[in-house]
């Protein structure tokens, strides 16, 4: 292993361990490292939607690849030297090698779709938000967001999560007096569920009763939930408790052991000095 | 002011009458806007929303430095974290990779002993197969990070192949790919921090639990023990429960129940004294140690099992139907131009 | 009998870096010892279900994988990508990676660089990685309708017409099943929705356990074919892989989550006895509370 790959296990040690130490008490370590994440979660979420979305989907379909020995008329050449310029500003005024922007376009598609100017534009847009006196106009890009979403899970709700959900609430009287019951069980289940969400009307008499019943049925529901929510924190704190194992071999210059040891000491004495800041103010 | 409140709400309705009914509109122009160009262009635009939320948070960050307002020192690491990541992702590419050319058979141990040199590798013999079926041209599994330690594993193996050529993968593919500056980023500092900060919610659910989660009434009671029975019966240790601690269980829970119906607590306890002789009695006499023996409701496994699939699924089923109609009317507003969230 | 109840009234109010470290020890002693605690994994009718509908496939079947979570939850998820990859190459059937999670990449290319050397998968005519694409329902959307709209080159930035095994695939109508490793949004829901249920595509999951409740209705009303919920989940499957593989030849190490149900079993009833101890705690406090009133 080289000595990048080793300075990597003591760094995720490290990391790990100040994230745990927040179990005694909010501390330096832990702020420290929950700042990185801040920081690092940010940079690493904007450069994968720009190489994975941006340049290859976008730039890609408004700047695709063509052959530099061929007759490209007025109107595109013009529209490749934009693509010069966006590559001579990313480059640094071609201090860097070329890396957004390669030579005669992105290998990908193979017309220009002009279409595409547009979601370019409400892009822009979108981040004009930072701009207070041209924020407005990220109104218009978030409204397509918004409106396609709509249009989008009107569809898919109203037919997967309503339709079927309620055809999949029928009992098959067919089966045996188990599989009856059963269904039963799930059809009184999801309507007195369902009379429970209902608001317009006040739940008394009956409908208090049919209630009631949906609340059992909720609670048994929520009682699993919690049940699974524990299975799947558990589950997670044994993955990073193999981790430290891992980290912890001969390989790695037991590792943890000597990160751990190094800030229960460092914790120690930070603890000794440290006073509440009640007691400052009094002072 | 049309321009700031009218336009955005002609877009949003116009966009999403377009997507709803192009379910319904027989144009293969139509279709295809709809199923892929609009699509995309919600994609790309969600894009800039993300860079939009990184460029917000750094811009935060650096006014807290600016004006050193409380813990503004942690605020430097934040900004040092996204520079750090912007760097990997834009300025150095860092994901070097070595090619051999016409390997010598005889060569391929020697090579898989260099190779280990550099990366672990699990399986030498798989990885000594690998190579034998591609001698013409094998590509080194281990990414340098830099150009230079690249340099020095070629000159070390120079004598394995015919011709050792060194490369660089492509922008973009550079984020992909382990062993690149990017991806170290993401597996050393990313992944531990973002999986322990998950993790660290197993402590304060425990701790939750222990002071929190009390039976005051019937539909807590519910709550508890349908979370209990699923805690335990979904995991193995869910099967050396025996039998008759779940009958036992069972008789006090039917104890509980008819409790309130019962006034004479002496009478009560009688009930549920010989509930478990009875079942503890006909659990011996027909041998319900035998797993063949045992009558189904007496497994934990399967009582959870039921729980999770018929009163669970229809609580959950009810939930889901609540959440889709609601979703559905809000959709439905903005599209009548209700509902103008932006 | 007073002393007793004194001691539970004392242990209500423990101080809860105590409990921090109960639930510590309780994982860390079955991994530090592992051979002192041993379980038997069996599988639910679920896992079962799940494996029987990807045995059902034939060799050649072309099934596609989508990573849809990150390295937070790569304990519960993980195992059961291995376990799938492991059961979909032994069959000898193609398998299709794209990510709607950008953290998805990582795993996938994880996934496959573990499993697919060992039976002697080729990238590109075996198995191939499209990679990660933003946007959630409109992705699988787009898929749906045309998978050249969405990728025009793999993760490795290859041109996606040059792939063999991208030639005869359009969309998702050419291919045989969906696979959701899910841990969250955009995820099985967006697949279900988008995808399965407009064009009739069977399709499988594995997810976290939180997520679980929320789609049970789909797997009860059978849109969606049996799900592996969370570790448990995966580890019932990796048993079923294990053994089938076994039975055919191919030895197969223990999965990730057969190794650590012994470590949930034992947080588990850490917990249980915890809640418990608090409500006699509670009962007793309530109990001389009101004693103490009159």
């Amino acid at each position: 292993m080289d000595y990048m790959d080793i300075f990597g296990v003591w760094l995720s040690v490290f990391l790990t361990l100040s994230i745990f130490s927040y179990l005694y008490k909010d501390n330096p370590f832990y702020k420290a490292a929950e700042h990185l994440y801040i920081g690092i979660s940010a940079g690493y979420v904007a450069v994968i939607s720009f190489w994975q979305q941006i340049q290859p989907n976008l730039f890609g379909r408004l700047w695709p690849r063509i052959d530099a020995n061929a007759d490209m008329g007025m109107f595109k050449s013009a529209w490749y030297f934009v693509y010069e310029i966006l590559n001579w500003v990313s480059t640094l005024g071609g201090w860097l090698d070329r890396s957004i922007f390669p030579a005669n376009g992105i290998k990908g598609f193979d017309g220009i779709s002009w279409i595409y100017i547009i979601p370019f534009m409400l892009g822009i847009f979108m981040l004009l938000r930072l701009v207070p006196r041209l924020g407005w106009l990220a109104r218009w890009a978030i409204a397509y967001i918004v409106g396609m979403a709509a249009g989008l899970r009107f569809y898919g709700f109203l037919n997967s999560d309503v339709l079927m959900q309620v055809k999949a609430a029928t009992v098959d009287f067919s089966g045996d007096w188990w599989s009856i019951f059963n269904g039963l069980i799930l059809l009184i289940g999801t309507l007195s569920g369902l009379v429970y969400f209902f608001f317009s009307k006040e739940q008394t008499g009956i409908v208090g009763k049919i209630s009631k019943i949906g609340i059992y049925f909720l609670m048994i529901k929520f009682g699993a939930s919690f049940g699974f929510a524990v299975m799947g924190r558990i589950s997670l704190l044994i993955g990073r408790f193999d981790d430290l194992i891992v980290s912890n071999s001969p390989q790695n210059y037991y590792a943890t052991l000597w990160i751990l040891s190094a800030m229960i000491v460092l914790l120690g004495i930070w603890a000794f000095f440290d006073k509440p800041e009640t007691e400052e103010l009094t002072v | 002011m049309f321009l700031k409140r009218q336009m955005p709400a002609i877009i949003a309705i116009g966009v999403g009458l377009f997507i709803l009914f192009g379910h319904f509109i027989n144009n293969p122009n139509v279709q295809g806007f709809v199923n892929n160009d609009a699509t995309q262009w919600f994609d790309i635009i969600a894009s800039f929303a993300i860079f939009l939320g990184a460029l917000n948070m750094l811009k935060l960050q650096v006014l807290k430095v600016v004006k050193k307002q409380r813990n503004w020192q942690y605020s430097i690491l934040a900004i040092f974290g996204f520079a750090f990541a912007i760097f990997a992702g834009f300025f150095f590419r860092g994901a070097n990779y070595i090619t051999l050319t016409d390997i010598h058979p005889q060569n391929v141990n020697k090579l898989v002993e260099y190779i280990s040199t550099v990366q672990e590798v699990d399986d030498p013999v798989l990885m000594v197969k690998g190579i034998q079926g591609s001698l013409a041209s094998y590509e080194i599994p281990k990414i340098f990070i830099s150009r230079s330690s690249a340099e020095a594993f070629s000159v070390t193996i120079s004598g394995i192949a015919k011709d050792v050529t060194l490369g660089v993968k492509p922008w973009g593919a550079h984020v992909q790919i382990k062993g690149s500056l990017f991806s170290w980023m993401f597996f050393k500092i990313f992944t531990p921090l973002s999986s322990t900060m998950f993790a660290l919610l197993a402590f304060f659910v425990a701790s939750a639990s222990y002071r929190a989660f009390r039976i005051r009434n019937f539909e807590a009671t519910l709550l508890l023990v349908a979370g209990i029975i699923l805690m335990i019966g979904r995991v193995p240790v869910g099967e050396l429960v025996p039998w008759w601690l779940v009958s036992t269980l069972m008789v006090f829970g039917i104890g509980a129940l008819i409790a309130p119906l019962i006034p004479d607590k002496k009478l009560l306890f009688g009930i549920i004294i010989g509930g478990i002789v009875l079942t503890s009695g006909l659990g011996i006499l027909l041998d319900w140690n035998l797993a063949v023996n045992m009558p189904a409701i007496l497994s934990l496994p399967n009582i959870s099992e039921w729980i999770f699939d018929y009163p669970t699924a229809a609580g959950s089923r009810a939930i889901m139907i609540g959440i889709a109609l609601g979703i559905i009317a809000t959709s439905f507003r903005i599209i009548l131009g209700i509902e103008r969230p932006f | 009998m007073d002393l007793l109840k004194k001691i539970f009234i004392a242990l209500g109010s423990m101080d809860r870096r105590f409990i921090f470290l109960l639930v510590g020890l309780s994982v860390l002693l079955p991994k530090l010892y592992p051979d002192l605690f041993t379980l038997p994994i069996k599988a639910s009718s679920h896992s079962q279900r799940v494996f029987d509908e990807i045995d059902a496939l034939k060799e050649d079947s072309k099934v596609l994988v989508s990573f849809e979570y990150g390295p937070s939850t790569k304990p519960e998820i993980h195992p059961s990508a291995i376990a799938l990859l492991n059961h979909l190459f032994s069959k000898n059937i193609k398998v299709y990676a794209v990510a709607l999670w950008p953290d998805g990449n990582f795993m996938a290319t994880e996934a496959f660089s573990q499993v697919a050397d060992g039976y002697g998968k080729k990238y590109g005519v075996d198995y191939v990685n499209l990679g990660y694409k933003p946007g959630g329902e409109a992705v699988v959307k787009g898929l749906a309708s045309d998978i050249r709209t969405m990728y025009t080159v793999d993760l490795l930035g290859n041109d996606i017409d040059s792939i063999e095994m991208m030639k005869d695939v359009k969309n998702l109508l050419d291919l045989d099943f969906i696979f959701s490793l899910s841990a969250g949004y955009p995820g099985s829901k967006e697949w279900v929705q988008f995808a399965c249920d407009p064009l009739g595509i069977p399709m499988s999951t594995g997810c976290t356990s939180i997520q679980v409740t929320d789609i049970i209705p789909y797997v009860e009303n059978d849109q969606i074919k049996g799900i592996l919920s969370g570790m448990p989940g995966a580890a019932e499957y990796e048993q079923l892989v294990q053994d089938a593989l076994n039975e055919r030849g191919i030895v197969v190490s223990p999965g990730k989550a057969s190794i650590n149900m012994a470590a949930q079993s034992m947080a588990h009833v850490v917990i249980v006895l915890l809640i418990i101890l608090g409500n006699i705690t509670y009962y007793l406090t309530r109990k001389s509370g009101k004693k103490g009133g009159m």
